[in-house]
Formats: C-alpha cells, structure tokens, sequence
C-alpha cells in the first residue's frame, strides 16, 4: 500500500466508521426504545475526614500500606534533616545515595545545594541518558490522596516525569495543604491542569509486579523504594 | 509454537484438562485474584451503586458513540495529538507501520495492550523491518517463549518460575535459578537498554475522556511510563469503545477497575496523557498518534443485547470466577479475549463461524455477570449468541450427526419430562438407581467397576465423556423432608 493509499483510506475510515455507528444504532433503536439514562452520574460518597492532620495520617497509612514509606514533619529546617535522615535509611538498605538528580522545583533549590556541601554529586534535571546512572530522585508532588496514599505529579509545574521513574529510589516532597482528601477531589483538581500538562502521574507506592507466579516482587522497572515527606 | 484457534475449541479444552501444571496454576491465580476482588469491592460502600452508574456511563457513550469520538477527537487535536481511524486490523497496522517507516524506526518497545495482539502488531511491525518488545514482564516473558497471554491481566500465569528461568538462560544468557527477584531484576536491566534505545513507543488505552481528549492507561510496573515518556514518538492504540464523556467520569472506573482486576484500591500507575509536550525542551514525545480502531465493534451495537459487551473495562474479573475458565485457561479459547467476556466477544468481532463453539463453553452459571463491574449480562449474550449460531447451522446442517444427535437429546428430554412431572414414578426410579449403585460409589461420583459403570453406552455416553457421573445422594430431599416433618 502506497501512502497515498493510507492518506486516502484514513479520510474514508473516518467517514465509514461513523457511518456503521450511526446506522447500528439505528438499527438497534428499533429493537429496544431505550430509556434517556440518567443526566446526573453523580454518586453519593460518604463524608471523609476534613482536618488537615488527620488527612496526612490517612495518606501516611495507606501509603505505607502498599510498601511506600512517610515522614511528616514541620518546617523547612525539618524537612531537610528528615531528607538527610531518609537517605542514610535509603544507605541501610544496601542502596546507593552516591549521586542526586532533583526536579527544577524552586522548593528544592536550597536543597540542591545543601546536598551537594554533604558530599553528594547533585544534578538538577541532568539529561535523559545520564539520568539512567543517579541513585535516587527527588521530585515535589503537587497534590496527594489521602484514601488511597497516592501522589499526584504535573508536568506543568517541574521536570519530575523521568526523575521520578528512573532511578531507583523515589523521594517526593509534598505541601499538607495539597493532600486531598479523595480520589474525586484529586480528580476535579487536575481536570484544570490536563490542559497545561501533557502528563499528569498517579503513583501509588514504589514499582511492582506479580507476573511470575504471582509472586509480588517490588521494583520491576520502576522505583523499588518510595518515600514521601509531608510538610506542613 | 503452534497457536490454538477458536475453531478447535473443544479439543483445545480437552488437551487443557489434562495439563496437571497448567491446572494447578489456574487454581492458585483464579482463586486467589477473586479473593482479592471480594476483598476490595467491600472497601467501598456503595460498590452496587457504582457499578450500576459505572455501567450507565458506558451505555450513554455507546448511545451516542459518534458524537463522542469526535468531540474526543477535536480535543486530543487541539492538545497536540495526531487521532488516526482504522476500519480494520489491515488498516490499523498500515497506519503503525506507515508511522515507523516515516521515522526510520528500528525499534518499537510495547507496553501490554489487548488491541495490539488482537490485530497482530507485532508480526506486522516485523515484515516493516521494526523489531516490537513487549515490556510488561509477563508478556515479554511469553514473547521470549513465543506464546500468547493466557490471562487478560497476568499474561504468563501458565508459566512456573523454572520454565521462566529456563527461557531466560536460553534467551537472555543468565545462569539458571529459581529466585523470582533476580528474573524480575534480570528483565529490569535489558528492557532498560530497550526503553533508552527505541524509536516508538506503543501502548493501548484505558480510558479516553472525550471532553478533554485525554487518554488515561493504568499499571503496576512502570514500564507504560517508560514506553510513553522515553521514545520520541508514542503511538496509542484503542477500541472505539474507549472513550468516556467526561474526566469526572475517571473517578468510577478507578475505583472499578483495579478493584475488579487485581484487588489493589489504585494500580501503582496511572498516566493521563493530554497532547503533547507544550515547549520543545520538555519532557515526554515529541508527537503522539492515538489508533481508533473499529474492526467489527460498530458492528455490535446494532443490537442492544450485543451492544452490552462494548462495555467491557477489560478487568479480568469474570475469568477468574469462571468455572470453566478455571479449568482450562485461556489458551484453549484460541483467541486474544478469553474467559466468558472473550466467548461473547471473539465471535463478534472474528465471525460466528470462526468462533462457534465458545458460547457453549458457559454452564450459564451466571458468576461472569455477578462479578462483572459493568454489569455486564454475559449469560443472555452467550444465549443471544447461541441462537444465531443454531438458526445459521440449522440451515447449513439439515442433515448431519447434530440433527441424530438433536432427535437423541428431544428423547431423552421426553423421558426425563415423563419422570419428573410423576412423583411416585419419580420417587420409584430414584430408589431403584440407588439400589443399583451401591458398591460403586466413590469419592462422590460412580466410578468405573469391571470396565463398564462410569461410562454409559452410546448414544448416552455423550453425557459421560467429559463428566462424573453423580450417585443418587443416600437420602433424598423428600427422604429427608418427610423425616424433618415427623421429628
């Protein structure tokens, strides 16, 4: 088939197929008057916990719940020895905290630095093909779900599509404020973005998989090891 | 390997029955994924309210299914996307191809998608010069081993740990073992080299949200991510019947679909893609080409019984509580879509001819429909379907073995009438059988004693081919009522 052929059968595909569901659904009009569905998919959902506190709690539990690890903490000061202290955890386990790639996040610019004073080589966004060799990266979240301890990452806000899936370990920063308290929350929220972001990521836990005799194994072609730090 | 075909059905199934291994495994996944599917359907309180707005949803978009592809298509347009429109599988690979030749493409990696192998990608991408790599680890499993998916979400279930291990030291050049977690990090490590290599990347679609023109795919093990934000060119293949109307709408098939799936609340991923990169020196694809595919789908929405199987979220729940399914696996139906949603979908998308046998492989036992997040009526399609079988080999056959064998069938139903609507004759014959069978029951069933009991004689040995045949119990129900009564 030439590509002129292709182009040609594309425009007539188009028309054809639209045309088989218009006179399908004709067809079947016939055969069963169908009631007008609903106009309203609206499903009552029980009411969830409000309180900022008790939303973190949520999402530290059903994080951790799926394998992920959660610190909350404080301040700014905080944050950071809660990062040092991750990373030597991370160093524990028989992983590496040799080299940092991190998000052009502006919240992580001091943070950059700081790491890079202790001794660690620090890249901030480094290219795709040397991203294969960090140990670990560090990203924001711009939203969390507390009912499913899921994080919520936008392409609009930060270079964190391949930070956050390359290397081996995952830490991700996420403001309390931005923890939602449900999926439908979560949702309306990025409805707005998907215009500006060509991709939004849901990450619920580090990589894993069960295809081998069923047998979960933790970190198949993504993270092993996630962790979230909540700042309030 | 040769790959087994709808048409052979009932051989595939016998072959299946006597595979001790592929048994065993069955057993282990089905039981263990519709525990989990229980466990987490309970998680929520409203899981029948759901499920019938969830099925709602899908009945309005296919009400007006063309209005919606557009609208999805317009959008997906404006965010950057290339929406290409595929009659068929022939034109649907053109297309892929077409879009690999234009590149110069060596290189496609895959992440697993239903619509892929029910087209044939794969080989067709091979005749183009472009090796495909499956990348989710059970199907780059069976692709090594050049196979098919035997489950529609745990592809390789069928394979032990040491038959992988095996393929992976012939394959791949590792040293034999039977640790899970090296095999995994083995497959890790080479699919990584593909990932950073290749030119395409190919995925299907879960959901397509037509007011936004955003594709939503979800996953456990990272590679989707890998395969849409690495290669510079992602191509996205899906089912007409995709698309929803609203990103809102997201939220219940999120519930639904993992729920009913793997019993996880959320798969560890899930990507909503919207277009493309906004500024060149962003992450991601420099383009992405979204597939619409029709082969044989518009087709079934003529029909307001059919058109219910467009539906379909593709979860796996009713193979798994399939009680012939769970016997023989996915293999023997000889088609990309297995299990009772796969006996109602093959013969329409293929032919009824094609794929005649499997809407008889259902005891009609209805645990596809209570499972189902849709709500899906697979019982009445599977009887829709066996009537349009009937009516069409009628014609054909007027006078084969299946009309001698029909005349046996009436009879025997004639006589078992005459018994049943009898109550001493009824009551007489049970405790003459019960008579009769002492000293060849065993283990519940009659078994076979001097080479003849278990086994009728023609033409009733057509009932006892492929079953036990069941001893009346030692007491009968009007045994036992009368007994109940006196005490």
């Amino acid at each position: 088939m030439t590509d002129r052929q292709v182009a040609h059968l594309q425009t007539d595909a188009r028309a054809e197929i639209l045309q088989s569901i218009r006179s399908c659904l004709a067809e079947s009009a016939s055969l069963n008057p169908h009631e007008s569905p609903a106009s309203s998919f609206d499903v009552a959902t029980a009411p969830f916990i409000s309180d900022e506190r008790s939303l973190v709690e949520v999402f530290k539990q059903q994080l951790e719940s799926v394998g992920g690890h959660c610190a909350v903490v404080g301040g700014e000061t905080e944050l950071r020895s809660a990062l040092q202290e991750i990373l030597v955890e991370i160093e524990s386990k028989g992983l590496l905290i040799r080299s940092l790639a991190l998000s052009d996040s502006p919240l992580l610019g001091a943070i950059a630095r700081e790491l890079q004073a202790d001794g660690h080589e620090v890249a901030v966004t480094p290219a795709t093909s040397d991203l294969f060799q960090f140990n670990v990266g560090i990203t924001t979240a711009q939203a969390a779900i507390a009912e499913t301890g899921t994080l919520v990452l936008e392409q609009a806000s930060e270079r964190n599509r391949l930070i956050s899936l390359l290397p081996p370990v995952h830490i991700a920063i996420v403001n309390a404020v931005d923890v939602c308290a449900t999926l439908r929350e979560a949702i309306s929220r990025v409805r707005a973005t998907c215009e500006t972001s060509p991709a939004i990521t849901f990450i619920t836990g580090p990589s894993r998989t069960a295809d081998i005799e069923l047998t979960l194994t933790i970190g198949v072609h993504g993270p092993k090891e996630l962790y979230v730090i909540v700042h309030l | 390997m040769t790959h087994l075909t709808s048409e052979t059905f009932d051989a595939n199934a016998r072959a299946a029955l006597n595979d001790v291994q592929l048994r065993g495994a069955l057993r282990n996944a089905t039981s263990l994924f519709g525990r989990r599917r229980l466990e987490a359907s309970r998680s929520v309180d409203n899981w029948e309210e759901l499920r019938t707005q969830a099925r709602a949803i899908k009945d309005e978009t296919l009400l007006h299914l063309d209005r919606y592809l557009e609208e999805f298509t317009a959008n997906a347009q404006n965010a950057g996307a290339q929406v290409h429109w595929a009659r068929d599988s022939v034109q649907a690979n053109a297309i892929v191809c077409r879009l690999a030749r234009e590149r110069n493409a060596r290189l496609a990696v895959k992440s697993k998608s239903m619509v892929t192998e029910e087209i044939h990608l794969n080989s067709a991408l091979q005749d183009s010069g472009v090796e495909a790599i499956e990348t989710d680890l059970g199907e780059y499993i069976i692709q090594l081993a050049g196979e098919t998916p035997s489950h529609i979400i745990a592809p390789a279930i069928h394979k032990t740990r040491a038959q992988v291990a095996d393929l992976f030291t012939e394959k791949l050049g590792i040293d034999k073992t039977d640790d899970i977690a090296h095999l995994t990090l083995t497959a890790r490590q080479v699919l990584r080299d593909k990932f950073a290599a290749a030119d395409i990347g190919i995925s299907g679609v879960n959901f397509a949200v037509a007011e936004t023109g955003t594709i939503l795919i979800l996953e456990n093990e990272g590679n989707i991510r890998f395969t849409t934000s690495l290669p510079k060119t992602h191509i996205a293949l899906m089912g007409i019947e995709k698309v929803i109307p609203h990103f809102a709408d997201l939220e219940l098939f999120l519930k639904l679909l993992p729920r009913s799936g793997t019993g996880q609340h959320l798969t560890a991923y899930q990507s909503l893609i919207t277009g493309t990169k906004r500024n060149v020196d962003d992450e991601g694809p420099n383009e992405l080409h979204i597939v619409l595919l029709d082969n044989g789908r518009s087709r079934m929405l003529s029909h307001p019984i059919t058109r219910q199987a467009l539906a379909c979220i593709r979860c796996g729940a009713c193979l798994n509580a399939c009680p012939v399914y769970q016997q023989i696996g996915g293999h023997a139906y000889g088609s990309v879509y297995p299990g009772p949603i796969g006996a109602v979908i093959t013969p329409q998308l293929f032919g009824l001819a094609k794929a005649a046998q499997l809407p008889f492989a259902s005891s009609l036992c209805g645990a596809c429909r209570e499972v189902c997040p849709v709500k899906i009526d697979i019982p009445e399609l599977l009887l829709h379907l066996r009537g349009e079988i009937k009516q069409t080999s009628d014609v054909r056959n007027q006078k084969s073995e299946r009309v001698e064998r029909n005349r046996a069938e009436q009879l025997a139903f004639k006589l078992w009438a005459a018994v049943m609507s009898r109550p001493r004759l009824y009551e007489w014959s049970g405790k003459t059988f019960r008579f009769l069978q002492r000293g060849a029951v065993r283990d519940g069933a009659i078994r076979k004693v001097n080479g003849w009991l278990g086994r009728l004689a023609p033409p009733l040995a057509a009932w006892t081919g492929a079953r036990d045949l069941r001893p009346i119990e030692p007491e009968t129900f009007r045994e036992y009522w009368r007994r109940a009564d006196h005490d």
